[in-house]
């Protein structure tokens, strides 16, 4: 291994390409559902909002089953709960909604997301990413980046294009 | 995206369509020298300003074509049909070689395809060339058969170009070359508008030309060399008075100031009689989504004036809806265009059709002018070639039949279209044995779309053959009969908000007819509201809204059936459909629709109004939810869908078989 370090630093150029990926750190955006937190990518989320008037979409797949009205887009609410195969549960007065950029079928648009709580925005060091213990959880395991510990909490970090992809059944 | 390049792709797929309408036109009328003279010019302008772009491949073949239509124009050959045939397929090799994209080498077997179609056109114009030999007496000369000027005129051309023009890859010496080949040339370079060499950009030209042109060619040769050299300021004046007797174009008066013609803009093919203006399509669609924005922006407003009691501030409002709904029609006439333009295609299919089928046949077509919005012109060429194959493959019969049958041995394909409302009414008629009622029931029995015991009315068995897979043709054929392509219709027509109606006489013929919208991005609904969610119904589709008699709310036995005007009609309760709670309100309402040919009545809650909005489409997460056609924003700011009913029935259908 050290022989392999070796031939990279006197490629020069991808020094600078490696050093930084060691201590990279990104910027996560915490919240909270049914009791667990939850980080997912800053620049991911596009805007939080309050609880909107949402719109029923008849005979629609549960995964999405409403639409919100963002300043003059229609974006449809994805249901996270029945993404992670968590019970539904009712809204809470600190609910709000998470605005998220995403790519399908390569064009980008928006969804929207409710979440219990929003608490904070922290910057996690990448390389402390814990992968997520197999059996540790009980929710599809794609969906899942990693794990980050913060105050001794743990911060179970999404994989965005995982969980928002289209149903596939 | 405005390129030069990009500029002359365009050009040249216009040019390779005029040439097609042109080779047909002389196809029935062989003796003309108008059309003759207009496929030489469209192919001398591919030539010329296709190696000035990079199209080499395609100049070097224009060459050999345009030569060709030279030796016509002479009078050295003669239009025959294998002439025809052969130039058709030179055009449409012209087109593959244009798509291949400039500086690009064609491959071996495009090349293998184009020296096939040159050493037919060799052989055609060498046979014939002998034949200026029996007009003995008279000069070979190129005045024969040419419309154009025999005595050289002198033109004084002036010429300076667009500063940027060089950048853009503009070559002058190109345009000098070319003219030089029409006559003799004598250019002057002026340089008095180059600046001080601290401010000059090398990159721009500062240049200016003085030409005098000896030419026996006609102005429209003159100004087609010019015609890439958009922005240029280009004036072409006649130097000589033209002598008595000779003067061939009217306008050709010496006296007369206007013979000088300054083009600037758009191009300088001078098209006096519309002032037009090429114009990016996606500009088009930004303008259309900024007025649907705009549409939206000011139904709010209006409802957010509703709230005050201000006389000044209702008058600015109504102001302002006057203008968006002014700005609404203006834009959207902007994006009509005629149907001719995909009519046009059509008799080459219809050529190439009956020649490969043996089925004499001819085309005739109405209402060309009748304008559609751009973007359902673009879709709608795929299925009308799918309908015409059909009404030629399966509609009309072979000749010993029709002939028994006392019809005349060519058949006749109408394609026509109207304006009918909010609505453009396109139709495809034929006058073959029409459809077979019995084969369509048997073969939708034999694919369980139907009960063998079922009663369906005629139109809804017609509409049985837009169903995937769905062909009762014994032989497949190389053109249709694989069932694919009638559910493709349908697709597209759907996806553009229409709806088909069939109609068929035994041994008469068939007509289909598409119902689409004008335009696809603005529609005029009524407004429901379903168990407190909010719906729009397209208008196209609503015949009449009546109440629900409440003893029809209350009857529990499962019958769905209304009496409308000794007319029954069959209803779906919309909160069912939908799986919503089942409302208990008395006086609901039904709107009554047409839906792929039948009355259903759609049972709501309330009937709110009409109103006119702007379809937004809906994210991937609910394109499987067919029923619905998009979503709108009202102007309170709340979603409502829009449904669409063909698919909502079509479900509803296939529920209610299913269960």
């Amino acid at each position: 291994m050290p022989q392999s370090t070796q031939t990279v630093a006197s490629a020069g150029a991808k020094v600078h390409q490696l050093t930084p990926a060691k201590s990279e750190t990104e910027t996560l955006l915490i919240f909270k559902l049914s009791e667990q937190t939850f980080g997912i990518e800053v620049e991911r989320v596009s805007e939080i909002m309050d609880p909107q008037n949402t719109a029923r979409v008849p005979n629609a797949d549960p995964l999405a089953p409403t639409l919100i009205n963002v300043r003059g887009s229609i974006v449809p609410v994805l249901d996270l709960r029945n993404r992670l195969g968590m019970k539904p549960a009712p809204q809470k007065h600190t609910s709000r909604m998470l605005v998220i950029d995403i790519t399908l079928n390569d064009e980008p648009c928006k969804l929207a997301v409710m979440v219990d709580e929003v608490e904070d925005v922290i910057e996690a060091v990448t390389e402390d990413l814990v992968s997520v213990p197999e059996l540790g959880i009980r929710w599809p395991a794609d969906c899942f980046r990693g794990v980050s510990k913060r105050q001794d909490k743990l911060v179970i970090l999404l994989e965005a294009s995982n969980v928002f992809a289209l149903p596939t059944h | 995206m405005s390129s030069p390049k990009s500029t002359f792709i365009q050009e040249a797929n216009d040019l390779l369509q005029m040439l097609e309408e042109v080779l047909l036109e002389l196809e029935t009328a062989p003796e003309s020298p108008g059309q003759i003279d207009a496929a030489f010019r469209a192919l001398h302008t591919l030539k010329g300003s296709g190696g000035m772009f990079g199209f080499g491949e395609l100049a070097a073949f224009s060459h050999h074509f345009e030569d060709a239509f030279d030796q016509l124009r002479e009078g050295r050959a003669t239009v025959s049909p294998e002439l025809i045939a052969v130039s058709l397929d030179s055009r449409d090799h012209l087109a593959a070689l244009l798509a291949l994209g400039p500086d690009e080498e064609a491959d071996e077997d495009t090349r293998i395809i184009g020296d096939a179609l040159l050493a037919r056109l060799r052989k055609l114009m060498d046979t014939p060339a002998d034949v200026s030999d029996t007009f003995a007496g008279q000069p070979p000369a190129p005045d024969a058969a040419s419309a154009e000027p025999v005595v050289p005129r002198r033109w004084s051309i002036s010429f300076s170009a667009e500063p940027s023009a060089l950048k853009n890859g503009f070559r002058p010496e190109l345009l000098w070359d070319e003219l030089a080949l029409l006559g003799s040339l004598r250019l002057t370079c002026l340089g008095d508008n180059v600046p001080e060499l601290e401010i000059l950009d090398p990159g721009e030209c500062y240049l200016r030309w003085e030409m005098e042109l000896e030419t026996s060619v006609s102005r429209e040769r003159i100004e087609d060399v010019f015609i890439f050299s958009m922005d240029a300021e280009i004036e072409i004046k006649a130097l000589d008075p033209v002598e008595a007797g000779v003067a061939s174009e009217p306008d050709q008066d010496p006296d007369s100031p206007a013979e000088t013609a300054t083009v600037t803009e758009n191009g300088p093919v001078a098209a006096p009689k519309s002032e037009s203006v090429r114009v990016q399509a996606d500009r088009l669609d930004d303008l259309m989504d900024q007025l649907g924005e705009l549409v939206i922006a000011q139904a709010r407003l209006k409802s957010i004036c509703e709230k005050f009691d201000d006389p000044r501030l209702e008058s600015t409002v109504e102001e302002i809806e006057a203008l968006v709904t002014g700005l609404r029609d203006t834009t959207l006439s902007i994006r009509m265009l005629p149907v001719s333009r995909v009519f046009g295609k059509f008799r080459r299919v219809i050529r190439d059709l009956s020649l490969e089928l043996e089925k004499p046949a001819q085309l005739i077509t109405e209402g060309g002018d009748t304008e559609v919005d751009k973007n359902i012109i673009d879709s709608l060429t795929e299925p009308l070639v799918h309908m015409i194959r059909n009404s030629l493959d399966h509609g009309v019969e072979d000749v010993a039949a029709r002939e028994a049958s006392g019809k005349p041995a060519t058949a006749t394909v109408r394609l026509s279209a109207c304006q009918s409302g909010g609505e453009v009414l396109i139709s495809i008629s034929d006058d073959g044995a029409g459809l077979n009622a019995e084969a369509i029931r048997e073969r939708a029995v034999e694919r369980g779309l139907i009960a063998a015991d079922q009663y369906i009315s005629t139109e809804a068995l017609y509409q049985l053959i837009f169903e995937p897979g769905f062909s009762t043709a014994k032989n497949l054929s190389s053109v249709s009969g694989r069932g694919v392509g009638m559910d493709a219709v349908r697709r597209v027509v759907d996806d553009l908000r229409g709806t088909i109606d069939v109609k068929s006489v035994a041994g008469q013929g068939t007509k289909v007819t598409l119902r689409l919208p004008l335009t696809l991005a603005i529609i005029d609904g009524l407004l429901v509201e379903v168990d407190g969610d909010k719906f729009v119904i397209p208008l196209s589709s609503v015949e009449e809204c009546v109440e629900l008699p409440d003893i029809e709310t209350a009857r529990d036995d499962g019958r769905t059936i209304l009496r409308i005007r000794d007319q029954l009609v069959s209803y779906l309760s919309l909160d069912k459909l939908f799986g919503y709670n089942i409302s208990t309100r008395s006086h609901r309402r039904v709107a009554i629709v047409n839906a792929d040919g039948q009355r259903i009545g759609l049972v709501v809650d309330d009937v709110l109004g009409q109103l006119q909005t702007v379809i937004k489409p809906l994210s991937p997460f609910h394109h499987m939810v067919e029923e619905l056609a998009g979503a709108t924003i009202l102007g309170d700011g709340s979603i409502a869908l829009i449904l669409d009913v063909n698919a909502l029935v079509r479900r509803a259908t296939t529920v209610m078989i299913a269960a």
